[in-house]
C-alpha cells in the first residue's frame, strides 16, 4: 500500500507536469472561453453597426399580381417576416435585372406571385436553413382560405378567427425527456471517449517507454507489479478527471459570466442542467470504464520493446473501442437506446461504460440491470488489472519482436 | 550471513534454463557468478529477487527461506536504464522510497553517494544530459542508497573508464568490508579475479564449478613451473620438450611430479641466470575457458 502511494504520487505528478498535458488543458479552456465569450464580443460590434448604419433591416421584394392586392400582400408578408422590410410592387423585373438586384444586395430574396396559389422565389445563395419559401407557402395558403371564406359569406374577422384557432397542450414526462437529455448524454459519452483514447495512449506509451529505457528492469525488482500497474493507471485516471473537471469547470464559470448574452439558448441551458444523480452515474461509469481500458492499454504497452511499436500494438483495443463508441452514438442519435444491441452492449465491459450510461440517461432502466452491469464492469476491472500487472511483470522478459498471444500466455503461466 | 541456492530448477516452456543450481555466497566476501551468454546468470538473479519463482528448489539466507523485504536487495542490472527525462535527484528519491526509505533519509543518503562518486554537481540535472559512464554511476546509486544486505552487480565495470572503474572498485571493497553479500556477474575475468573469493561457473543452466577461487586454483596439478629468464634458449636446450615458451615471454616447464620442484628449482638457480621461478597457477580466464568453453 505504501509503495502504491509512492508510485501513484510519482506518476500523477509526472503527468501533471507534462508539457502535453498542460498544453492540451490550456487549449481546451481557451477554446471554451472563446466560444462562451463570443456573443458578448459579437454584441460589441453589433451595437457599433447599429449606431452607424441606423439598423437597416434586410429587404424582401414581393411582386403582387394586382395593384389592389398590394396593401393586403404587404400586411400579410410583413406579419410573417417580422425581421424584414417588405417592398411590394406590381412590375415584374426581368431575370437579368433580378440577378443585379440580388448581387447589389438591394434585397435578400424576391417573391414573384403569379396568383394566390403559385409563386416563384428568387434567391442568390439559398441558405441551408432558409425557410422563407415555407413561410410564404403558409402566408399564401392563409390568404387563399380567407378569401375563399369571405367569398362564402363570412366576414374577414370571422374567417381570421377560425383560421387562427389555437390548440393548447401539456406534456407530462414520467420518465426521461430524451431530447433534453440528448445533448449532455452526447457530450458526456464523447468526453469519456476522448479521455479513454487520450489517456489509454498515455498509459501505453508510459509503460513502453519504461521498458525501452530499461527502467522496467529496476522497477520490477523494486516494487510489486500490482502496485505498479494500479498506481500508474489510477494516477492517469485522476489526471484525466482533473483535466475534465478543469475544462467543464471553466465552461460553467464562463457560461455563468456570459449567461445574459446567451439568453435562453435551450441547448446550453439543458447542458448545464444535468441532474446530480446522473453526474454520479457519469462519474462511476467514467472511472470504471477508464480503468478497464487503461489497464488494457498498459498491458499492451508492456509487450512492446520499442516506442514506435506502441501505436500498432494498441490498434486492436482502439478499434474495438471506436466500434463501441459508434454503436452507442448511433443508438443515441436514433433515440432507440433500449434495442437488443444496446441491451447486450450495456453488459459487456468493453461497451457498458458508454452504453449503460446512455441508457440510464435516455431511458428508464430497471435497477437490477444497472447493478448487474456495474458488477460485471467492476469485476472485469479488477480482473484486467491483475492480468495487466502479470503481463507487466513478464514484460521485462519479452524483449525483441513483439510476442504473439500464445507466447504471452505461456510466459505468464511460467512466471 | 550466508546466501544459498539450493537445487534451483527453472524452465521456460520446453527450455530448461536452470538445472539443480547450488552455490553459496557469504557476507564479507565477494561472490562471482560466471557463465557465457545464456548460461542462466540473469535468470538466477531474477529468481533471487523474486521477479518470478523457481520451479523447484529454495533460496536460503542463513539456512532459512529468504524473506524478500523491499530493502533486502540492491541491484545494478546489466541493461542499465532509469528515466532519461527526469531530474536525477527526483528519480533517485523515487527509487529509494520504493525501497521503503523515508523521503528525508533518502535525500541524505543520495547526497552522500553523489558526493562519494563525485556526482554532486549533476544532482539537479536531467539524466540524459550525462555521459554514459556518469549515468552508470547514477544507476549504481539506486543499488546502494537504501543500504541493502545483498548487493547484486551485473557487469558493473562495462562502460567505465579506468578512473571510474577504480572508484567503483573502492566502493565495492568498502561494501564488502561492511559485511555485505556482494554478488558479481561479469565476463571480465580480471575484475572477478581481483575481487571474488568464491565463484560459481554456470554452463547450460548447470553449475559446472563452484567454490573458493584460491582452492580451485590450488586444486589444479602443481607440476608446472613458470620461469623468467634472459637465457630462454639455453634453458629450452637443457630441458628439451619439457620446456615451452609462452606468449608473455616466460617459459613453462613441466616436471615429472610436484615432488621434483626443489631439485628443478635448484638446478635452474645454479646453472642459469634466472629472474624468477614459481609454480604455475591457472588464471581465472583459463579456468573459465576450460569449464565454460564448450556449451553443455
Amino acid at each position: 500500500m505504501k509503495q502504491f502511494r509512492k508510485i501513484f504520487r510519482f506518476e500523477f505528478l509526472n503527468l501533471l507536469t507534462k508539457k502535453v498535458f498542460i498544453g492540451v488543458t490550456l487549449l481546451l479552456i481557451l477554446a471554451i472561453v472563446g466560444v462562451t465569450f463570443y456573443p458578448r464580443i459579437a454584441s460589441l460590434f453589433e451595437s457599433d453597426e447599429q449606431t452607424q448604419g441606423g439598423g437597416a433591416m434586410p429587404i424582401l421584394l414581393v411582386v403582387s399580381p394586382t395593384e389592389e392586392d398590394m396593401p393586403l400582400v404587404r400586411e400579410t408578408f410583413s406579419g410573417a417576416f417580422p425581421g424584414y422590410h417588405i417592398c411590394v410592387q406590381t412590375e415584374r423585373p426581368e431575370e437579368a435585372q433580378m440577378e443585379t438586384i440580388l448581387t447589389d444586395g438591394l434585397t435578400e430574396g424576391i417573391f414573384v406571385l403569379e396568383d394566390w396559389t403559385s409563386y416563384t422565389y428568387y434567391v442568390g445563395n439559398k441558405g441551408m436553413y432558409d425557410t422563407r419559401a415555407e413561410i410564404a407557402d403558409e402566408v399564401l395558403r392563409t390568404l387563399y382560405r380567407v378569401r375563399a371564406m369571405t367569398d362564402g359569406g363570412l366576414s374577414a374577422e370571422e374567417a381570421q378567427t377560425i383560421l387562427s384557432t389555437q390548440v393548447t397542450h401539456k406534456t407530462v414526462t414520467l420518465w426521461k425527456d430524451q431530447l433534453q437529455n440528448y445533448f449532455y448524454t452526447y457530450i458526456m459519452v464523447f468526453a469519456l471517449y476522448m479521455a479513454i483514447l487520450l489517456y489509454g495512449q498515455i498509459v501505453a506509451t508510459n509503460v513502453a517507454s519504461e521498458k525501452s529505457s530499461r527502467a522496467m528492469e529496476l522497477l520490477v525488482t523494486s516494487a510489486d507489479p500490482v502496485s505498479m500497474m494500479f498506481g500508474k493507471v489510477l494516477a492517469s485516471c485522476l489526471a484525466g478527471l482533473s483535466q475534465l473537471a478543469a475544462v467543464f469547470g471553466a465552461a460553467l464559470i464562463c457560461f455563468r459570466v456570459n449567461a445574459s448574452y446567451w439568453g435562453d439558448n435551450p441547448i446550453i441551458g439543458m447542458f448545464f442542467d444535468i441532474p446530480a444523480w446522473l453526474l454520479g452515474y457519469m462519474l462511476v461509469f467514467f472511472v470504471l470504464g477508464f480503468l478497464f481500458f487503461a489497464f488494457l492499454y498498459g498491458a499492451v504497452g508492456s509487450t512492446v520493446s520499442k516506442m514506435e511499436d506502441v501505436n500498432t500494438a494498441v490498434m486492436p483495443i482502439t478499434m474495438l473501442f471506436i466500434v463501441a463508441f459508434v454503436v452507442v452514438i448511433s443508438a443515441l442519435g436514433s433515440g432507440v437506446v433500449d434495442g437488443t444491441i444496446m441491451r447486450i452492449c450495456s453488459f459487456l465491459p468493453f461497451t457498458s461504460p458508454m452504453a449503460m450510461f446512455a441508457r440510464i440517461a435516455m431511458s428508464m432502466v430497471p435497477v437490477w440491470e444497472i447493478a448487474l452491469s456495474l458488477a460485471i464492469l467492476a469485476v472485469s476491472v479488477v480482473g484486467v488489472g491483475v492480468l495487466s500487472a502479470k503481463i507487466y511483470r513478464v514484460g521485462v522478459l519479452l524483449y525483441g519482436t513483439r510476442p504473439k498471444m500464445r507466447e504471452l500466455i505461456k510466459a505468464i503461466r511460467n512466471a | 550471513m550466508e546466501l544459498t541456492f539450493q537445487k534451483i530448477c527453472k524452465s521456460f516452456g520446453e527450455k530448461r534454463v536452470l538445472q539443480d543450481v547450488n552455490f553459496t555466497a557469504e557476507s564479507g566476501k565477494a561472490f562471482g557468478l560466471l557463465g557465457r551468454n545464456g548460461a542462466g546468470k540473469t535468470t538466477s538473479i531474477r529468481i533471487l529477487m523474486n521477479v518470478f519463482p523457481a520451479d523447484s528448489g529454495e533460496v536460503l539466507l542463513d539456512g532459512k527461506p529468504i524473506r524478500r523485504d523491499v530493502g533486502t536487495f540492491g541491484y545494478l542490472p546489466e541493461e542499465r536504464g532509469l528515466y532519461p527525462k527526469k531530474i536525477i535527484l527526483d528519480q533517485l528519491t523515487y527509487f529509494a522510497e520504493l525501497k521503503g526509505m523515508r523521503r528525508k533519509d533518502a535525500v541524505k543518503a543520495i547526497d552522500y553517494w553523489l558526493e562519494r562518486l563525485g556526482m554532486t554537481e549533476h544532482r539537479n540535472k536531467r539524466l540524459d544530459t550525462l555521459s554514459k559512464g556518469n549515468q552508470q554511476k547514477i544507476q549504481l546509486i539506486t543499488a546502494l542508497t537504501h543500504d541493502p544486505q545483498i548487493i547484486i552487480l551485473d557487469e558493473p565495470f562495462s562502460g567505465l573508464d579506468p578512473v571510474n572503474a577504480m572508484l567503483l572498485k573502492d566502493v565495492v571493497k568498502e561494501e564488502i568490508a561492511r559485511g555485505k553479500i556482494v554478488l558479481f556477474s561479469s565476463h571480465q575475468m580480471n575484475y572477478i579475479e581481483e575481487f571474488c573469493d568464491s565463484i560459481a561457473i554456470l554452463n547450460g543452466g548447470k553449475v559446472v564449478l563452484s567454490g573458493g577461487l584460491h582452492e580451485i586454483k590450488r586444486s589444479y596439478p602443481r607440476d608446472r613451473l613458470v620461469v623468467r629468464s634472459e637465457q630462454r634458449e639455453a634453458i629450452e636446450n637443457a630441458f628439451g620438450d619439457r620446456c615451452v615458451p609462452t606468449e608473455d615471454g616466460t617459459l613453462l616447464l613441466t616436471m615429472d611430479s610436484p615432488a621434483d620442484k626443489p631439485a628443478v628449482m635448484r638446478r635452474l638457480a645454479e646453472e642459469f641466470d634466472v629472474d624468477g621461478v614459481g609454480v604455475f597457477e591457472p588464471s581465472l580466464n583459463d579456468i573459465f575457458v576450460s569449464y565454460a568453453g564448450e556449451q553443455v
